[in-house]
């Protein structure tokens, strides 16, 4: 074997093995499936969202309004309310339970770290938000939210999902689904504001409010009032009536998805 | 109190992950596990796992090089692969992935390389194509170190552990789906993923008309660890999550409990692992009847594909419909289209045509640890123990 050969010989093992431990010591400083560091957005601030379910009609004034003003394809949603039927069996008595749904922002996000790509971040002042234009839709955000708040967009082939009206915030505007709630049950605010209706909420209710789904660890920003434990995980629910079918058997209501 | 509650509006949550990503997990499962069964002879030396090696060379090659496109198929932006290494985050699984999954892939293709280029150098001056083909694949008819065969392959191999611990990584830490989040789901991705390596090799050796008597053998002792593994660990899952009632093993029951499809999942998995271990065993304690066995052994193969393959999908399709926040289960009709049925069926017959372009291109069965041209014609004919009488089923 010839001297040049042999170098080379060499170089490619030590090449290899030095390769071989690159995924190695990577694994050993990153962290693996911790929070990045935030970024962009006023680190003087905190958004959270209280939802009072006292006030809350299911009217679906927030779906709508969010669907027109953030562009969501037909069929999914940023926002939208949950609507039960509850029977006592006891006395038979009847009611309906309404529960808004939408990205918590949480302050431990599980969709933050998984995304390979950092498009999906946080922002300083809590916001989780998608880079569309980074997101190479691989959809793992997608499984990670336990809260089914994140969605592929149809049109843009990437992640979407509720943004608080970052953009409408910024212009000093309240988020959409706020602005048109009829009954005012969605107050957001900067919670590190203590003068903030949200703050002085918090502090009047307290222990009363829940989240969702504590138990995932995620520390949720979305803060309910009035809500019923049963409904704070999955709850045990018959199914909603997902399709509705025509005189030709054909299913109705969705004759414009994809479009 | 007691009550009754039903849900009147919620809306659909489609599956975020198609059937692509069952066809990666497959495919890359296969790879790893083929590689491994190569090892012994192509990169350590084991001169009596060659057929073997041989047959499961070709298996990782292949598969190695379809996986990834079944990957890339499964990003809904697959132009903006390149972001993966622009804005890498470490943060993240899938990211480690994507540094492995290059080196893996290329120290695949290196050491395969290698082990074929004695064979395509001796076939040089072959007429036609197939000589201007090796010709160019071959690269000149210089030696093939036996050394550098080695230290890539040993790299391949530490590459493919960070495979198998990013794949089963990747899926397992997902909170939100507590039918993934189990530390018992990589190691099981790895056991069936041998359990279909070997069934693969099986029905190779019979489709190539090698007809190895010991590949067989070799193979139905490593789909009876394998099996006896996978049966471990599911054990071990389900014990150990009975006293959690936030684990997966409490989801997993929910699920079973107010679903028929999910009983059958189980009942079907359960016999078909049954059925590959039993028979597995009954071909190689009944050493009397061997050769006639052995001629239909390609059948624990397809039932060993059948188990590799259903694992996966039930594992990544059927945990997506268990619904997170609404009543019910979500209901998936494969699509016809690329998302479904003709992704399924692309990759399956891209990875078909790739082994045969190899097939026909190189001659794979004469793979060995580098060398030169003349190494390989001495050594025809070495493997004389086929299956006897069995020749008319390929």
């Amino acid at each position: 074997m010839d001297f040049i050969r042999r170098s080379l010989l060499g170089q490619l093992a030590r090449l290899s093995a030095g390769a071989a431990l690159v995924p190695l010591s990577s694994l050993a400083v990153a962290g693996i499936n911790e929070q990045p560091v935030r970024r962009e957005g006023d680190p003087t601030k905190r958004y959270g969202m209280l939802i009072d379910l006292r006030q809350c009609i299911g009217c679906q004034a927030c779906t709508v309004s969010c669907h027109i003003e953030n562009a969501a394809p037909l069929g999914k949603f940023r926002t939208t309310v949950s609507q039960y039927e509850v029977e006592d069996l006891a006395s038979g008595a009847l009611a309906t339970f309404m529960l808004p749904r939408l990205c918590n922002h949480c302050e431990n996000p599980p969709c933050v770290p998984v995304c390979p790509v950092e498009a999906t971040f946080q922002r300083q002042d809590g916001i989780v938000v998608v880079d569309s234009d980074r997101c190479v839709g691989c959809a793992y955000c997608v499984n990670a939210c336990p809260y089914d708040a994140r969605f592929i967009n149809d049109k843009t082939q990437t992640a979407d999902k509720c943004t608080f009206c970052a953009h409408r915030l910024e212009a000093g505007l309240l988020p959409a689904c706020v602005e048109s709630c009829v009954g005012g049950a969605r107050i957001i605010g900067d919670m590190r504001d203590s003068t903030s209706q949200i703050s002085q909420m918090i502090a009047e209710y307290g222990e009363q409010l829940m989240v969702l789904q504590p138990e995932k660890n995620t520390l949720p920003q979305v803060f309910y009032l009035g809500m019923d434990e049963r409904f704070v995980t999955r709850p045990v629910a018959e199914a909603a009536l997902l399709e509705v079918l025509d005189n030709q058997g054909k299913e109705m209501g969705y004759e414009f998805s994809g479009h | 109190m007691n009550s009754l509650a039903i849900e009147l509006l919620a809306p659909r949550y489609p599956i975020a992950w198609y059937p692509w990503a069952v066809q990666y997990f497959f495919l890359i499962a296969l790879s790893y596990a083929t590689l491994w069964l190569a090892a012994p002879a192509i990169i350590f030396g084991k001169k009596n796992g060659l057929p073997t090696a041989r047959l499961a060379l070709l298996a990782c090659l292949s598969a190695t090089l379809v996986a990834p496109i079944a990957l890339l198929a499964d990003l809904h932006q697959p132009l903006r692969f390149w972001h993966f290494y622009a804005y890498a985050n470490t943060h993240s699984w899938m990211s480690v992935g994507s540094i492995i999954l290059p080196l893996y892939l290329m120290s695949v293709v290196g050491l395969t390389w290698m082990a074929w280029r004695p064979a395509l150098q001796a076939n040089r001056s072959a007429p036609g194509f197939l000589g201007f083909v090796s010709r160019w694949i071959s690269l000149g008819t210089g030696p093939t170190p036996k050394i550098l065969l080695v230290v890539v392959g040993v790299a391949a191999l530490i590459f493919s552990t960070g495979i198998m611990l990013y794949t089963g990584a990747e899926v397992a830490i997902v909170k939100a789906r507590p039918l993934w989040n189990t530390y018992w789901l990589p190691p099981m991705f790895v056991a069936t993923g041998f359990i279909t390596a070997a069934g693969l090799i099986l029905l190779l050796n019979r489709v190539t008309q090698m007809n190895s008597l010991p590949v067989n053998s070799q193979m139905l002792k490593v789909m009876l660890v394998a099996t006896l593994a996978a049966a471990v660990i599911a054990a071990a899952w389900v014990l150990g999550g009975m006293s959690d009632p936030q684990g997966s093993v409490a989801a997993a029951i929910n699920s079973i409990r107010f679903s028929n499809s999910w009983r059958n999942t189980a009942l079907w998995g359960s016999i078909t692992a049954v059925v590959l271990f039993v028979g597995t065993l009954y071909v190689l304690v009944n050493k009397t009847k061997q050769p006639a066995l052995h001629s239909w052994v390609w059948l624990l193969g397809l039932v060993a594909i059948h188990l590799g393959w259903m694992f996966r999908w039930v594992v990544l399709m059927d945990v997506q419909h268990v619904a997170r926040n609404s009543a019910g289960f979500h209901h998936y009709g494969i699509p016809a289209g690329s998302s479904g049925l003709l992704g399924i069926l692309g990759t399956f017959g891209l990875w078909l045509a790739v082994m045969l372009l190899i097939d026909l291109f190189v001659p794979w069965r004469e793979a060995r640890q580098g060398g030169v041209a003349g190494d390989v014609q001495l050594a025809t004919n070495e493997d004389t123990s086929v299956v006897k009488g069995a020749t008319s089923h390929g």
